[in-house]
């Protein structure tokens, strides 16, 4: 299991589009991919699931992976967030 | 023959396809082979995609990237596993059929989403309405009607033309547009003007008296449609089509020409748009400039309120493809008949006197400042003009202009350049800015006018009652003597006195309007070599005598009677 903390820095939080490219991207990995946000846990393949959390403008988050390719799904997870996931 | 509005000049001949919202009529059953089931839901989820991707890709041309991002969202909402398992869940446990089962897994999530505390969120709960429709309709095998399908020499009906229907619209394919609802200044009736497709709106019942593949003849400048018409009236619209076509050619000739009067009394003709898209056209149609910008259509087609970002980069486009002509930007008009579903505003009971336009913005900084921000920032790109809409008192254009001095010393800190010397001006459509155009004038740099709200506001008509539709007419005497009364305070300071609503396009005002004195006509893009040819008909000299003539009238029957014997074309 590999793991690693972000301040979501996008200007509306994980709303539709931010949460669609990161659910869309770790969607390709085998690895579990969870994001921990306030004690809760959110399937990060699930757009419907990070868009329910309201996860805002400024909040820690933790993202978790956990299986084969947990590295490789971390790795490309943190690049798409440090670059503003599309926005 | 049926009668309606004329809503968009020209000819339509062609073959109706009726566009129709069908009941979704399923029953929640109990079905015995599962698997059988679970492959007509993914069946419908594969076609759900395909018609959506296709979709996307038409929408990201004709109505932007912003608008086809919330479908690329339902893709990925209806691939989520979260819902799909839940759906599949409810099927292989309750056994109940895909319809019922989708709709519940929905509504599921649209309920969690509708509680949430986020207004972005909440406004999801819609979308999951959306795909839920779409979805079941899919499985039901009703059709969904692809506007941009449409085969060529179309003539669309439907209730109303909502704006995502335009956005599938192709204007080579669609001959002409009837409605049930609309009037010449609905959202149906600008997008076909400026589309230049035929359209009569607010024929009663129109979506059931027609089928599809009639045979349609209308005329969107008389208002004018025939169903299933004989072969005489075909061949007689058929010579009308020609005779249209070639005045709008003969018209052509205007391009180039400086907008004036045969005597040389030069004015400015420019143009009014609804987004950044429609700029272009403007200077095809050799428009000197945008007299009207509505902001509103930037925050109708979001789901939250737009970004001083993403304003600015609006505002920045139409300044720079205008080549530095002016370009008059009308903050937000908000309310009333208008209303954004994201700002969650409680319902009024009487929107049109109510909380709408600068007396919103004034209660909204949150709102206002970012998008005045926007303004002063893209005013660095070209020559832009402020307007402030729906003034009744001087409070509120000093209270605009003061937020803009502190944004101006905001920008000054630090260090982004702007305009220092950006105009702030007025839309004059109240009476009571009309009781007080001398006071305003001292202190707004320019006014525009538009008669639309003014002439409603000033005769108290609602133009969509067709009860009282009959007051709602610019000939009236109150509603020219509040023009001209406007006209002539801002010549007397030696402001600019401009025009944005639909009478500086009229042939029959414009010679009036020239003798009041007013500086701008703004008009929509396709009418402008129209008005340029009017203007060019009359001698100032002349245009004061009618306006001596029509002044000394009493009633609006006289003096369009007037008007009309006396026009030129």
């Amino acid at each position: 299991m590999v793991s690693k903390k972000f301040v979501i820095e996008n200007e509306q939080g994980l709303h539709m589009r931010p949460a669609g490219v990161l659910a869309k991207a770790v969607t390709k990995f085998e690895s579990d991919v969870t994001i921990v946000f306030e004690d809760k846990k959110i399937n990060a393949k699930s757009l419907l699931n990070i868009i329910g959390a309201c996860i805002k403008c400024g909040s820690e988050i933790e993202l978790v992976c956990e299986g084969a390719d947990e590295e490789a799904a971390l790795a490309h997870a943190t690049e798409l967030i440090e670059s503003g996931l599309g926005e | 023959m049926y009668k309606g509005i004329g809503a968009s000049a020209g000819i339509g001949i062609g073959k109706v396809v009726v566009i129709k919202e069908q009941e979704l009529d399923y029953k929640k059953v109990t079905i015995e082979d599962t698997e059988a089931e679970k492959k007509r839901l993914s069946d419908a989820i594969e076609v759900f995609i395909e018609k959506t991707t296709a979709l996307v890709e038409t929408m990201k041309v004709t109505a932007g990237e912003q608008e086809s991002e919330i479908l690329e969202g339902h893709i990925l909402m209806i691939q989520d596993p979260a819902i799909t398992e839940q759906i599949e869940a409810k099927i292989d446990g309750e056994k109940i059929n895909a319809e019922a089962a989708v709709e519940e897994a929905c509504d599921f999530f649209a309920q969690i989403f509708a509680m949430a505390e986020d207004e972005l969120t909440q406004q999801r709960a819609s979308d999951l309405g959306d795909i839920k429709t779409r979805l079941i309709k899919i499985l039901l095998g009703i059709e969904e009607v692809d506007i941009s399908a449409v085969p060529a020499g179309t003539i669309l009906v439907a209730e109303d033309l909502t704006p995502s229907m335009t956005a599938g619209i192709k204007p080579e394919n669609v001959e002409g547009v009837l409605t049930e609802i609309g009037g010449k200044t609905s959202h149906s009736a600008i997008i076909c003007r400026s589309m230049e497709i035929p359209a009569v709106l607010s024929i009663e019942n129109i979506t059931s008296i027609v089928n599809d593949g009639d045979e349609v003849v209308l005329d969107g400048a008389t208002g004018d449609a025939y169903v299933k018409p004989e072969a005489s009236v075909v061949e007689e619209y058929k010579a009308k089509k020609e005779k249209y076509l070639e005045e709008k050619a003969a018209l052509a000739k205007f391009v180039g020409q400086p907008s004036q009067t045969a005597d040389g009394h030069v004015v400015e003709l420019v143009a009014n748009i609804g987004g950044p898209e429609e700029a272009a056209g403007v200077l095809e149609r050799d428009g000197e400039g945008v007299g009207l910008f509505r902001t509103e259509f930037l925050f109708m087609e979001s789901n939250d309120v737009p970004s001083e970002e993403s304003q600015f980069e609006a505002y920045k486009k139409v300044a720079e493809t205008l080549e530095g002509k002016p370009v008059i930007i009308r903050t937000l008009d908000i309310g009333g008949d208008k209303a954004l579903p994201y700002l969650g505003l409680p319902t009024e009971e009487n929107p049109f006197l109510g909380f709408r336009a600068v007396r919103f913005c004034l209660k909204r900084p949150d709102i206002y400042r970012p998008q005045l921000r926007a303004l002063l920032r893209a005013s660095a790109f070209g020559k832009i003009r402020i307007m402030v809409p729906l003034v009744t008192c001087v409070d509120e254009l000093r209270a605009v202009k003061a937020i803009i001095e502190e944004l101006k010393a905001e920008l000054d800190a630090e260090g982004i350049v702007y305009d220092k010397d950006i105009q702030v001006g007025v839309m004059m459509e109240t009476a009571a800015a009309s009781l007080i155009a001398d006071i305003l004038a001292k202190e707004a740099d320019f006014f525009s006018i538009g008669t639309n709200d003014l002439t409603g506001y000033t005769m108290a008509a609602d133009r969509g009652n067709p009860d009282v539709a009959y007051l709602y007419s610019a000939y009236n005497p109150a509603v020219l003597r509040s023009i001209k009364n406007i006209i002539g305070a801002a010549n007397k300071e030696g402001i600019m006195a401009g025009m944005c609503g639909e009478a500086a396009s009229d042939p029959l005002m414009i010679p009036l309007l020239l003798a009041f004195g007013l500086n701008e006509f703004s008009v929509s893009a396709t009418a402008i070599l129209q008005a340029r040819k009017t203007m060019s008909l009359w001698t100032l000299d002349e245009c004061k005598a009618l306006a001596d003539e029509a002044m000394q009238l009493t009633t609006e029957a006289e003096v369009k009677a007037l008007l009309e014997e006396r026009a030129r074309s």
